[in-house]
């Protein structure tokens, strides 16, 4: 019966980021945060297996202490309990060391055979976590896999490539990453969220990992894209379609 | 011996990554490898097209997936120290770059959409987007070799030089994993080409059935364009083939004209149209986010405007 770590990020909601007026500068100052898209896949397969096969579903998260409000949520969704590692200098982390922090919280403590991942998080998107933890810690990895099953001591995976799917036998302990069309995500009732607040949460912190964690990219800046349209919208209804049709003989793609 | 490394698992990549890697390597005046495992290619074409060398790598035994590669190539790398490594952005080989970096423990640029080599301070600087596109950042590895993976057709392939020569090298050694390639299920081939349309109609979740498609195509049709969408129409419900959706992890396109129907307009889907040159969006919610990177929109129920557009326009054509 395989143990499950199901690994999610606490990220900024990209559609509260502003543009400063003016500028190419992004404001987060409003920003609201909230577990990864793709995290939410990650956990809902770690919650299915376990149905499946039995076993038992924990959930991993790095991250600044502000992140604990996600782990109630996380707890909703599936995991019996959360490890959460975490320090004041664990903001703005790239891939690589969210990989190694990882690695160091797992290796430390945390009995596993089966580690998922989202295949990307919703900030970043580097798509880089799952693969470098799996090389750190030495175990097979799968990326971009749409279907799981386990059997005996493998798990059966499809992975999505370019010309097609490639299935998979990795022996376990193995780490996955998963893909948004993997499964839908239950939305917890209200049953779910008050069982959350009563699962363990165990905190590691810097400390206790008694390592450090450098970065290997140096941000040179940050720049809003923009997009300038006319947008002007109009109605639905004769007036606004014979409009559109201007607007389309304009554009030269009816003639 | 330094200089740029590429690797890529598709022709048409390696001749993108050939043509950038020769700029690159001009400016830091360095040779351009080429890693490559594939015999049946004519390594002369990859010369002529800009590589100084080919370093060989021995040839997958059977069941072998491409990650068996990675400790040679983390060990080749570690003794040639390169002083840029640029690897495809197929999703094989993104696993590569993110396990070949942890192991030469250096960073690595995904999804790089642009660099420039910074000749004062001797460092490649990198684009990438980030949150879900809204910015861009710019990044430099502190460590080498300074890694990044390029999105597919972010290059052009450039042009091949004939008679222009260099040297292939092989390296040997074991090649283990306990993965093994239990099948490949090839996809069949589908014909759209939705980069190369003029026209592009982009359907979203707004449609409520599969067989709704048709409302699209007839509006595709009277314009002469393509049908394509937004992730989950290809990702989660498969009713359109997954070359056909817009957007970060998806195409990015350049029309004359794009045209979303029940597209929310969330900026990982918006990203691949930036540079249409007229956006239309016909959605229900006049708050909807696809207006605000739209040039003109119509707030309406697409069930209703979407027929009544395409008639509109074929009596137009007609008159
Ligand atoms: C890391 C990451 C990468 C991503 N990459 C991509 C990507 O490359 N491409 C991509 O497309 N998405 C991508 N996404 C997903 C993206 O965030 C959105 O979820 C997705 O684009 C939304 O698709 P949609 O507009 O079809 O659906 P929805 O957001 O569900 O929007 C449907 C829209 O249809 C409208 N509508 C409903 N009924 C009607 C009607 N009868 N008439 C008119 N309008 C109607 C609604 O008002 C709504 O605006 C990514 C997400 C993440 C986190």
């Amino acid at each position: 019966m395989p143990r499950i770590i199901t690994c999610f990020k606490w990220v900024v909601d990209q559609a509260d980021i502003r543009v400063v007026p003016g500028t190419d500068e992004l404001s987060l100052d409003r920003v609201g945060y909230r577990i990864s898209e793709y995290d939410r896949n990650c956990l809902e397969e770690g919650a299915r297996l376990k149905e499946q096969y039995g076993g038992e579903v924990v959930g991993l998260t790095v991250g600044i202490p502000g992140a604990k409000k996600s782990i109630k949520d996380a707890l909703s969704r599936g995991p019996e309990k959360a490890y959460f590692v975490t320090d004041p200098s664990f903001s703005n982390l790239e891939p690589g060391q969210t990989a190694a922090i990882m690695a160091a919280a797992i290796s430390s403590q945390i009995e596993y055979d089966l580690i998922i991942c989202g295949e990307g998080s919703g900030d970043l998107y580097a798509q880089q976590v799952g693969p470098r933890l799996a090389e750190m810690l030495g175990i097979p990895c799968a990326v971009f896999v749409n279907k799981i099953e386990i059997k005996e001591k493998e798990a059966i995976v499809e992975c999505k490539v370019e010309d097609g799917v490639e299935v998979l036998a990795l022996p376990l302990p193995a780490l996955i990453t998963v893909l948004p069309d993997i499964n839908t995500p239950r939305v917890p009732g209200l049953k779910d969220t008050l069982a959350a607040g009563k699962k363990p949460v165990e905190e590691i912190t810097l400390q206790d990992l008694n390592k450090s964690f450098d970065p290997y990219l140096e941000t040179l800046n940050v720049r809003a894209t923009s997009m300038e349209r006319t947008c002007e919208k109009m109605d639905a209804g004769s007036e606004g379609i014979a409009k559109m049709v201007a607007v389309l003989t304009k554009a030269g793609v009816i003639s | 011996m330094a200089g740029v490394w590429i690797l890529a698992d598709n022709h048409d990549q390696i001749l993108e990554l050939l043509a950038a890697g020769r700029s690159l390597a001009d400016d830091i005046g360095m040779g351009l490898h080429l890693l490559l495992w594939d015999r049946e290619e004519k390594s002369g074409e990859y010369f002529s097209y800009g590589a100084d060398e080919i370093i060989l790598l021995p040839a997958l035994a059977d069941g072998q997936p491409l990650s068996v590669y990675i400790p040679l190539i983390a060990e080749e790398a570690a003794r040639e120290k390169p002083e840029v490594f640029l690897i495809g952005g197929s999703n094989r080989c993104k696993e590569l770059a993110a396990r070949i970096a942890t192991r030469l423990e250096t960073g690595l640029c995904s999804e790089c959409t642009a660099f420039h080599f910074n000749q004062d301070l001797k460092r490649l600087e990198m684009e990438r987007m980030i949150y879900g596109g809204v910015g861009v950042q710019t990044v430099a590895s502190t460590s080498k070799p300074q890694m990044a993976t390029i999105p597919p057709r972010t290059f052009s392939p450039g042009s091949p030089l004939e008679g222009r020569e260099g040297k292939t090298r092989e390296i040997t050694g074991a090649l283990e994993t306990p993965v093994r390639v239990l099948e490949k299920k090839a996809k069949s081939k589908e014909q759209v080409n939705i980069r190369e349309a003029k026209v592009v109609v982009c359907v979203g979740r707004g449609l409520e059935n599969e067989e709704d498609l048709q409302l699209a195509r007839e509006l595709a049709e009277v314009l002469g364009g393509e049908v394509a969408c937004t992730r989950p129409i290809a990702e989660e419900l498969h009713w359109l083939p997954e070359e056909t959706y817009i957007g970060l992890s998806g195409q990015v396109i350049k029309p004359h004209l794009y045209i979303g129907i029940g597209v929310s307009g969330q900026i990982q889907h918006t990203v691949g149209i930036r540079d249409a040159k007229t956006v239309i969006a016909i959605n229900r919610d006049e708050n909807a986010a696809i207006f605000e990177v739209a040039d003109y929109g119509i707030i309406g129920d697409l069930y209703e405007v979407v027929p009544q557009l395409t008639r509109a326009i074929k009596e137009k054509v007609k008159s």
